[in-house]
């Protein structure tokens, strides 16, 4: 069995937030909901001062911190390792919000449209997918990778920062990369062993 | 059950990349890129991918509307009342019909870059029927002319761009080639990441660390407007403290060598008539085609005849040694130090005299390229400070050859089927580069190129091109319709056709475009009611890019990848039928020409733009669909078997590039001008027109043949407390400000993006200002008008200067996600001529201002 993870490579991202966008029209969040991040800081001060664009999303963790604190076994880890909820099971008590290092829940409250009492013929389209009261949050594009696709940020990203890929298979891209470029987790002192991992800038 | 994808192409900018759009049911549910085209191989930008948000937005126009409210204002209510196309088309017959028979160049034609094929069909097709050339583009301020006048003359092309398949050192200068904007976006940015991770070095020059300097290597902060003085320096160290040049190249292929008599003008052979070099071998001057020409001087002093003449490349020598990187560095506030690293890393990174063998031809190698933007030439000495520019990679030889800067695919042998299309730059009578294609037409000489530049004349049109040749586009429009006597047009503009530009937002100050808009009677194409349409007398709704037919999406090729890879020529398709009243402009114009009477023109002009020739050459006395038009224009290219059906099936036709193509240098015999001899004499008839229309802000004088370097009018503003200069950047995921009307992306900008609607400000400017991060700050301009925004405080800036994302601040009420979002630049923009490069036409695109608590 594949051990699913994803390697983001920082030194190719140009933070344009296509990741954002591209999970956006995946999957018909909605407003306010970001399944994929991008975070801007700098650091230094003039001149000497650099920026860097740090994408986030599950980090789909070996170890997810937001699994046990679940109290009805909505949030359950996949064999591959792919954390996944199970909307009829969560009752949106927002505990594994809490729990999660990374930020990467998102709570659907039933917002309003992207055109506040306008909903696109496109937003209805999926309405289906986003049921409210519940959490939700990225799950490595399972319904694409199912169909031999990649997740949708790393089908478009457009400086191929991104591989996605069996962190099990020694030989696989990601593996590959994790060692040859020095492959980190984000913030590894938080104890959850992520599958998505970074190269540097 | 409906359930297709199908291949058309964006127009979100003026890119067009390949997209595939999934239809599900009648609704669009997804765009992607589409991984057959040459523009993005399979990925898109933000903007690309949030399409189906424009194509749904309830605030889109859906029927036409004609003004009850004869007040023209900038906040008024036009009290729009719907009407019936019949009803509108008929207004607009009688408007045209008449004007046409009284003076065509009373019809004046506006439309925006990223629609860029039905503007082209506008400008280029529409308006030459009609008998008019008042045309312009209303973000064409925002373009890049003086890149497009060095484009045409040194690369044949209209635009440029790195080949980062195989430099090792880019220089940019105010561009974020590869990172967030710029030709071929999608496709760059992988070439971009892909030559960062092979280990090219990326120096970027710029006032602000954004997306471009974010990604580079080095960042070098500069005061704005001064990027000119910049590559002096480092041409002048280069030639005269290294001694890094490409003698070879520059002998052969450029002008270098051409002998310059005391007026600044070729010594011509007195037979010929041909410019003459010296023969160093022969100890005499040859005409520069002479085949018995052994050893052409580049530097010295001769005396043909009595006259004494020096190498082009010698002036040039001479002339840039004034530009110590000394005097650079009180200019630019970079280092004198850093200058000479740079210029040193730059030449040795041009590995003058190497070879590389590329499909088994052995060619010059020169991995070293600069690129540069609006950042750098959005000045009014924009035509000296990108000559500057551009002459760093010709004195090395890295110019349309691998690893240096390539014109944007002015090459073009056809497809292997066909050989069409066909374009092939050539030489003319002084032996310089002559475009095989320019903007729009296929067939050439069917529009003006800039060289040789026609006969400056006393303009008869608003754009002022006849007067300032050398200019692509213009902005002046919005200064001659409020006084076409003043410059001497003989007849005053009545009617706008205006396809869907932003004009009161995209043309500097407002108010000043606001009176031009009060002049005319406005036809407007529009998707939303936008700050413009409240001045438009009739507003038609437009059909969106995902409800329309282009044929050319890209008017040929125009913003394809350079160097390597494919060629590509794609379809836009309807991909949902137009909603509600919704037409495609194209379309009514034909409709619009038909009623007319003039579609024959329509079709004979048609026939020159795309070179139809028989049997798909259009019957000026016969009527065609607009599917029967893009039909014939396919198979005019692609043969029969390639007409309207089998691109709406395929979506895009490749065909490999030729390495003649790619890189034409050492395959076609035409030099390059790095001495600029023809453009004294234009200034100087441009000046005497000037005089004789008494325009006395126009400063003429720099049409010259060397670069140089002069303060911008923002650095020249001394007005006490305007301290700061405020400058614009651009973001990947907006165009312009049309996409703020998007909710994705302004979702992006409101609650992700931390910079793009707010200010920039240096940390330390601004609190030496008591302005703290989160304040809300007026931005007010010298010589303009005055905004609000938010302040977000930096260290990445240049301590002298604001930065602004874009250009928002929409306030009208038909846009109501873009309203009031983001910050209104151009507005700190005073629109006159005395802030004006008239050789490009371009505009001072900075501002002095102040900057304190709202």
């Amino acid at each position: 069995m594949a051990r699913y993870g994803m390697v983001i490579d920082l030194k190719r991202c140009v933070g344009c937030y296509g990741c954002v966008i591209a999970c956006k029209a995946e999957h018909v969040t909605r407003p306010g909901v970001m399944w994929a991040r991008v975070l801007k800081a700098e650091s230094g001060t003039y001149p000497a001062v650099r920026r860097l664009s740090l994408p986030l999303l599950c980090m789909q963790c070996r170890d997810p911190a937001c699994l046990p604190v679940c109290p009805t076994g909505a949030t359950v880890q996949r064999e591959d390792g792919v954390v996944v909820i199970d909307r009829e099971l969560c009752i949106g008590c927002r505990y594994c919000m809490q729990a999660c290092p990374y930020g990467a829940r998102y709570f659907n409250d039933g917002a309003d449209t992207y055109f506040p009492g306008l909903p696109t013929p496109y937003e209805q389209s999926g309405d289906d997918r986003h049921p409210s009261g519940v959490v939700e949050k990225c799950d490595f594009c399972l319904a694409r990778v199912e169909r031999g696709l990649e997740p949708a940020c790393v089908a478009n990203c457009m400086t191929k920062a991104r591989v996605f890929g069996d962190l099990d298979d020694p030989e696989s891209d990601i593996s590959r990369l994790i060692r040859r470029k020095a492959g980190f987790q984000l913030n590894p002192e938080f104890g959850t062993d992520p599958c998505v991992y970074y190269l540097p800038p | 059950m409906d359930d297709t994808w199908i291949p058309s192409a964006c127009s979100l900018c003026y890119n067009q990349c390949g997209i595939l759009v999934h239809r599900k049911d009648g609704v669009v549910v997804k765009i992607e890129g589409n991984p057959e085209s040459p523009l993005g191989m399979g990925r898109l930008c933000p903007k690309g991918l949030a399409g189906i948000m424009h194509l749904y937005d309830p605030h889109r126009i859906n029927v036409p509307l004609k003004r009850t409210n004869p007040v023209k204002e900038m906040h008024a209510d036009p009290g729009w009342q719907e009407i019936s196309w019949e009803e509108a088309l008929a207004l607009i017959t009688e408007k045209l019909g008449r004007i046409r028979q009284e003076d065509p160049r009373k019809l004046v034609y506006a439309g925006c870059i990223p629609s860029l094929a039905p503007l082209n069909f506008g400008m280029g097709i529409f308006m030459p029927a009609f008998g008019s050339s008042n045309v312009f583009v209303s973000n064409g301020h925002q373009c890049g002319n003086a890149e497009h006048l060095l484009a045409a003359t040194l690369h044949a092309a209209l635009t440029t761009n790195p080949d980062l398949e195989h430099c090792n050192y880019l220089l940019v200068f105010g561009s974020h080639c590869g990172t967030a904007a710029y030709y071929a976006l999608t496709t760059m940015a992988q070439r971009m990441a892909d030559a960062r991770d092979r280990g090219m070095k990326l120096v970027v020059v710029d006032p602000m660390l954004n997306a471009s300097a974010e990604k580079a290597d080095e960042w070098v902060p500069i005061k704005p407007g001064t990027d000119g003085a910049l590559a002096l320096a480092l041409l002048n160290v280069l030639l005269n403290e290294l001694g890094i040049c490409d003698a070879a190249y520059l002998r052969e292929h450029t002008n270098a060598p051409y002998l310059i008599g005391p007026e600044g003008t070729y010594l011509r052979d007195p037979l010929s008539g041909r410019p003459m070099v010296w023969d160093l071998s022969a100890g005499r001057a040859k005409a520069f085609d002479d085949p018995s020409l052994e050893e052409p001087a580049l530097e010295g002093t001769f005396s043909v005849e009595g006259v004494e003449g020096r190498p082009a490349f010698s002036l040039l020598k001479t002339h840039v040694a004034r530009y110590t990187p000394e005097l650079a560095e009180q200019i630019t506030t970079v280092p004198a130090t850093t200058i000479r690293r740079i210029a040193r890393e730059f030449g040795e990174a041009a590995r003058v005299g190497s070879t590389i063998v590329i499909d088994g031809k052995v060619l010059p190698y020169r991995p070293a390229a600069v690129v540069y933007f609006k950042g750098a030439h959005g000045h009014n000495h924009a035509w000296l400070t990108s000559l500057a520019i551009e002459l760093l990679c010709e004195v090395v030889g890295a110019s349309n050859v691998p690893g240096g800067l390539l014109g944007c695919n002015p090459v073009c042998y056809g497809h292997p089927d066909t050989g069409l299309p066909r374009w092939v730059p050539r030489a003319d009578a002084d032996g310089l580069l002559l475009p095989g294609l320019w903007f729009g037409g296929s067939e050439p000489g069917f529009s003006n190129t800039l060289y040789p530049p026609p006969e400056p004349r006393r303009p008869q049109w608003l754009h002022l091109q006849d007067l300032l040749p050398t200019a692509l586009t213009s902005h002046l429009p919005i200064l001659t319709i409020q006084d076409p006597e003043r410059f001497g047009l003989g007849y005053t503009p009545e009617v706008l056709i205006n396809y869907g530009s932003n004009l009161l937002m995209s043309v500097g100050n407002p108010e000043t475009t606001a009176e031009a808009l009060k002049k005319l009677y406005v036809i407007s194409f529009n998707l939303w009611l936008d700050e413009t349409t409240a001045f438009a007398d009739l507003v038609l709704p437009d059909a969106s890019y995902l409800e329309r037919l282009d044929p050319s999406p890209n008017t040929h090729i125009h913003h394809f990848p350079v160097g390597t890879g494919e060629w590509g020529w794609q379809i836009r398709q309807p991909v949902v039928p137009p909603k509600a009243e919704r037409r495609h402009f194209s379309e009514v114009l034909l409709e619009i020409a038909e009623r007319l009477g003039m579609a024959g023109d329509v079709y004979s002009v048609m026939n020159h733009f795309y070179a139809l020739k028989p049997p798909y050459r259009l019957d000026p006395s016969r009527r065609y669909s607009w599917e029967e038009l893009a039909d014939r224009i396919y198979k005019n290219y692609f043969g029969p078997d390639r007409g309207l059906d089998w691109f709406k099936a395929h979506g895009v036709l490749r065909w490999p590039k030729r390495v003649e193509e790619a890189y034409w240098k050492p395959f076609i015999k035409a030099r390059v001008p790095i001495y600029f001899e023809w453009m004294t004499a234009v200034g100087e008839r441009v000046e005497k027109i000037r005089q004789e229309l008494g325009l006395h802000e126009l400063d003429t004088a720099d049409f010259r043949p060397l670069p140089d370097w002069k303060p911008c009018a923002a650095l020249l503003t001394e007005k006490p407390g305007y301290d700061l200069q405020a400058v614009y950047y651009r973001v990947a995921w907006h165009s312009f400000s049309m996409t703020y009307e998007n909710p994705w992306l302004d979702e992006i900008s409101a609650a992700a993006d931390p910079y793009s609607y707010f200010v920039s400000i240096n940390a330390a400017t601004a609190r030496a200002r008591g302005i703290r991060d989160g304040d809300w700050i007026w931005v007010e301009s010298a010589g303009a008008g005055r905004v609000k925004g938010r302040a977000r405080l930096v260290e990445g800036i240049h301590p002298a200067v604001v930065g602004i994302a874009n250009n928002g601040g929409h306030w009208a009420p038909g846009m109501p996600v873009a309203r009031g979002k983001g910050v209104f630049f151009e507005a700190l923009l005073p629109l006159n001529l005395r802030a004006l490069d008239p050789v490009t036409i371009t505009m001072d695109a900075d501002a002095k201002v102040r900057v304190y608590k709202a």
